[in-house]
Formats: structure tokens, C-alpha cells, sequence
């Protein structure tokens, strides 16, 4: 077995995150502007008040897409509202209706009552206008068979403006659909709970007022925790998360020092 | 340890075995991966899709405008002879018009007059001080596009704008990296605390 540098690294790396997950220290929180207004959103929805939760993100990020999800549904069935679940990217279909189950059942939530799962519709674009015209018509059946019309939720529901907004819990440019065509043709308020990487993706559309408020990544999820006062993933990672940052910046310091130093060897030599 | 638990936990160590480098115990979790993901999707789109959208309502409720899409949706596959392949030009054509319809004015929309109207927004606030954040964001759409004006050699004041504009994009990027990079170990993360937790039960 040969050994590179590159190996070394992966090894330092992974030595950091166990170590500091092992520890248990959850370092203190400082919650983003940004969170807080996705808090105040929730918390301002009168009882009763239905939500779209999408679940627009593949099985590949549900570890940094779980922690936000969990504590979007808790925070929302805590607060009593009623959560329609739909999927706008195949992966995300099974994955969102067992966190919506997971959740449903902490709060003692009755499926058809207090959430459904419409479950996936391809060609998301499509899918979007066509809800603006009629939900029940674009989802006939929920996700396990159900038609629409025999569940109690969904009467009165036919489209957007029979919501009080859609949640995008997303880990690519999907919640920008969203925005655009939900948003943008039918004036439904969007907001969303993505991965770190989307971060700078969706701000822009944060500051025009385009999207009602987002919380980000690992962090956000961390953040979203301590304002429901409820721990999860998001805070159990933070330490792991900060570690692991400084690991990096500390690589691409030892990397930027031996470059010079090698470079002023090659010049005076 | 429940059977999913110990799959999911076997796969993962499996994964993580191309750190070290290619080897055929990756090999054979990506292809399992790219199998169920496949197979996933054919079953979710035959169920929510097809069936859903297309053959019930066309064959069991009478909506028998739904054959236009089928017709269309089979000339597609006509791509699989040279003698028919012309067929699937008309849901091409179908497809990229009512595409562009439906994307052209969404997109002017959201994309350029919401954000040039987030841009123009006053340069100072309320109290009668600058309004830092409009002045940053002004400055930077302005340097950026002013970078990317390529029918005057980049001299002078365009010169200057324009380096300043590369600097604004540098500070983009890096944010941009620096995210994904925080999006990446929020991934591992997740699976070593998974590891620990459920799969080893070392911790809580």
C-alpha cells in the first residue's frame, strides 16, 4: 500500500471531523438575519394555514439536506400547520415522504388531516404552472394511491392562492423555478431551505424580494435548531464543521508557505 | 442494527474506499448506485407519470384529448430508424416552442427587470446616511458589466472599471467555492456521523 500526500489529508481530515463528533461539544450559535426571518415567517402563519413543503434534492445530499428538513416539519407541526408534501426530482420523492412521516409521527399528525404526500411530478416547470391552474388536477392521487378529493386537507385547495406559501427544501437551482414561475406568473410567496453550495445562487433573488427567506446549509440547519429549541443534526455537526474549515485553512496556508519557500529556493539557486 | 442500517453503512465505507484510489469495491457501490437510481426513477415516472397523467385519464376516464401527447410522445421514439427519424422533429419542434414561450418571458422577468430594479435602489437610507450595501451592489454590477464590454480596448476609466469589475467576480467565486466547499463537508459530515451513530453506535 502506497501512500500519497493527498491520502494523508483525506486521513487528517476524517481524524478531525471523528474527534470533534466524538466530543459531543456543541459550540455556541449565532443565529443569521436570514434564518431569523424564515423563524418569523413560520411563527406569523395563523394556525391551520397551508404550506407546500417541496422536496426538490436528490438522495445524495440528504446528509446536509436532512438536518433542515427535520427542523422545518418540526417547527411547523408544532405551529399546527398543515403540510402538503410534493417532490419535483424523482430521489427526493421516497426521501421526503419518510421525513414527513418521521416528523408526523414526533407530533402525533394524522396523514390526510394534518399533512399529505402528493408525491413527484416530472418536467418541474410544467409542473409548477400547471399547479397554478389546478392543484388537485395535477396531482389526482397522492403518493400512496389516495385521490385528492377523498383527503380532508386538500378540500378547498385548488391553487396557489389557497396556500399561504411554498417551502423549497432544495440542494440545486430547482427553488429558482420556483421563484420564477410559482413566484413570478402566479405570486406565490417562496422561500427556501437549501444546501450550503446554493447559498450564492439564491441571494440575489433574496435581496430583489423575490424569495421570502432562505436559511443554508449545515449552519442554517444549526441555527433553525436552537430557535425551535429542539437539537438535531445541525447542532451535533457545528463543531465538526468549524474544525474541519480550519483544517482546510490551515492546508492551504502550510500550501501557500511551501510554494513560496520552494520558489525562492528555485530563484536563488 | 436493522438490515437497511448495515447496508447503508457497508455502502458507505464502500464509497469512501476511492480516497485511497479506483478499486472494484467503489466500482461495484456506484454501479449498485447508478442501478437504483435508474430503477427508481423508471418506477416513480411510470407510476406519477405515465399512469397518473396519460393512460388513466386517456383510458379509463375518456379524455380523449390526451391522444395528441401520446401520438407526439411515440413519434420521439422514431428516432430509432433512419426512415422515421424525421418524425421526432414535430415534438421536438413542439417541445423547444412552447419551451421558450413559456421560459422567455419568466426568465426577462425574474431574471433581468426584478434584478435590475433590486440594483437601482436608493443610495442612502431613511436617516440620511449611505446606504453601504446599494453602493457595493451598484458598484459591482457596474465594474462587472463594464468588464465584460468588449467593443473598446480596456484603458482608462474602462480600464480601471473593468479590473475592478475581475475583483468583484474573484470575491464571487471564492464565496461561491468557499460554500461548496462548507456544502462538501456538511455531506461527510452527515455520513460519518451516520457512521458513528447508527452504524457503530459510538455515539449519540
Amino acid at each position: 500500500m502506497k501512500l500519497e500526500s493527498r491520502h494523508w489529508t483525506f486521513f487528517g481530515l476524517a481524524v478531525v471531523v471523528v474527534i470533534a463528533m466524538l466530543s459531543g461539544f456543541q459550540p455556541e450559535i449565532t443565529v443569521s438575519p436570514d434564518t431569523l426571518r424564515m423563524h418569523e415567517y413560520i411563527e406569523s402563519l395563523p394556525e391551520g394555514s397551508k404550506l407546500i413543503i417541496s422536496f426538490d434534492h436528490e438522495a445524495s445530499s440528504l446528509p446536509e439536506i436532512r438536518p433542515l428538513a427535520v427542523a422545518l416539519l418540526r417547527h411547523a407541526f408544532s405551529k399546527n400547520l398543515r403540510l402538503i408534501g410534493i417532490a419535483l426530482l424523482s430521489e427526493g420523492t421516497g426521501v421526503g415522504y419518510g421525513l414527513m412521516q418521521q416528523v408526523a409521527a414526533e407530533y402525533s399528525k394524522e396523514y390526510g388531516v394534518d399533512y399529505v404526500y402528493l408525491g413527484f411530478k416530472p418536467q418541474y416547470i410544467a409542473a409548477i404552472l400547471s399547479m397554478g391552474q389546478s392543484i388537485p388536477a395535477t396531482f389526482p392521487e397522492d403518493y400512496v394511491g389516495q385521490p385528492v378529493d377523498q383527503l380532508p386537507l386538500m378540500t378547498g385547495v385548488e391553487t396557489y392562492d389557497d396556500l399561504a406559501g411554498v417551502i423549497s427544501v432544495a440542494d440545486g437551482s430547482l427553488t429558482t423555478h420556483w421563484i420564477e414561475y410559482g413566484g413570478g406568473q402566479y405570486g406565490v410567496r417562496v422561500s427556501a431551505f437549501g444546501t450550503a453550495a446554493m447559498v450564492t445562487t439564491y441571494d440575489p433573488y433574496l435581496n430583489s424580494d423575490q424569495m421570502y427567506a432562505m436559511v443554508g446549509g449545515l449552519r442554517g440547519a444549526a441555527e433553525y435548531e436552537k430557535l425551535i429549541e429542539i437539537g438535531g443534526s445541525g447542532a451535533r455537526g457545528m463543531l465538526a464543521q468549524t474544525c474541519s474549515h480550519l483544517y482546510v485553512i490551515l492546508l492551504i496556508v502550510i500550501g501557500n508557505v511551501l510554494y513560496f519557500v520552494s520558489r525562492r529556493k528555485g530563484r536563488s539557486s | 442494527m436493522d438490515i437497511s442500517t448495515l447496508v447503508a453503512g457497508i455502502l458507505t465505507l464502500a464509497i469512501f474506499t476511492f480516497l485511497y484510489r479506483d478499486n472494484p469495491i467503489y466500482k461495484m457501490a456506484e454501479s449498485l448506485l447508478i442501478g437504483v437510481s435508474i430503477g427508481y426513477f423508471l418506477v416513480i415516472t411510470w407510476t406519477n407519470s405515465l399512469m397518473d397523467l396519460l393512460f388513466n385519464p386517456l383510458f379509463r376516464d375518456g379524455r380523449l384529448a390526451l391522444v395528441i401527447p401520446l401520438v407526439l410522445g411515440l413519434m420521439m421514439f422514431g428516432r430509432f430508424h433512419k426512415r422515421t427519424s424525421a418524425l421526432s422533429r414535430i415534438p421536438i419542434a413542439v417541445l423547444i416552442g412552447s419551451g421558450a414561450g413559456v421560459a422567455i418571458p419568466a426568465m426577462l422577468g425574474a431574471r433581468t427587470l426584478a434584478q435590475m430594479s433590486a440594483t437601482v435602489s436608493p443610495l442612502v437610507t431613511e436617516g440620511g446616511g449611505l446606504n453601504i450595501s446599494s453602493i457595493v451592489i451598484l458598484l459591482g454590477v457596474l465594474c462587472t458589466l463594464s468588464y465584460f464590454y468588449f467593443s473598446r480596448e480596456h484603458r482608462g476609466v474602462l480600464g480601471q472599471s473593468a479590473k475592478a469589475g475581475t475583483w468583484f467576480l474573484m470575491v464571487f467565486f471564492g464565496t461561491t467555492f468557499g460554500y461548496t466547499v462548507m456544502s462538501r463537508m456538511s455531506t461527510f459530515i452527515g455520513r460519518v456521523e451516520f457512521l458513528l451513530s447508527d452504524f457503530l453506535r459510538l455515539a449519540n
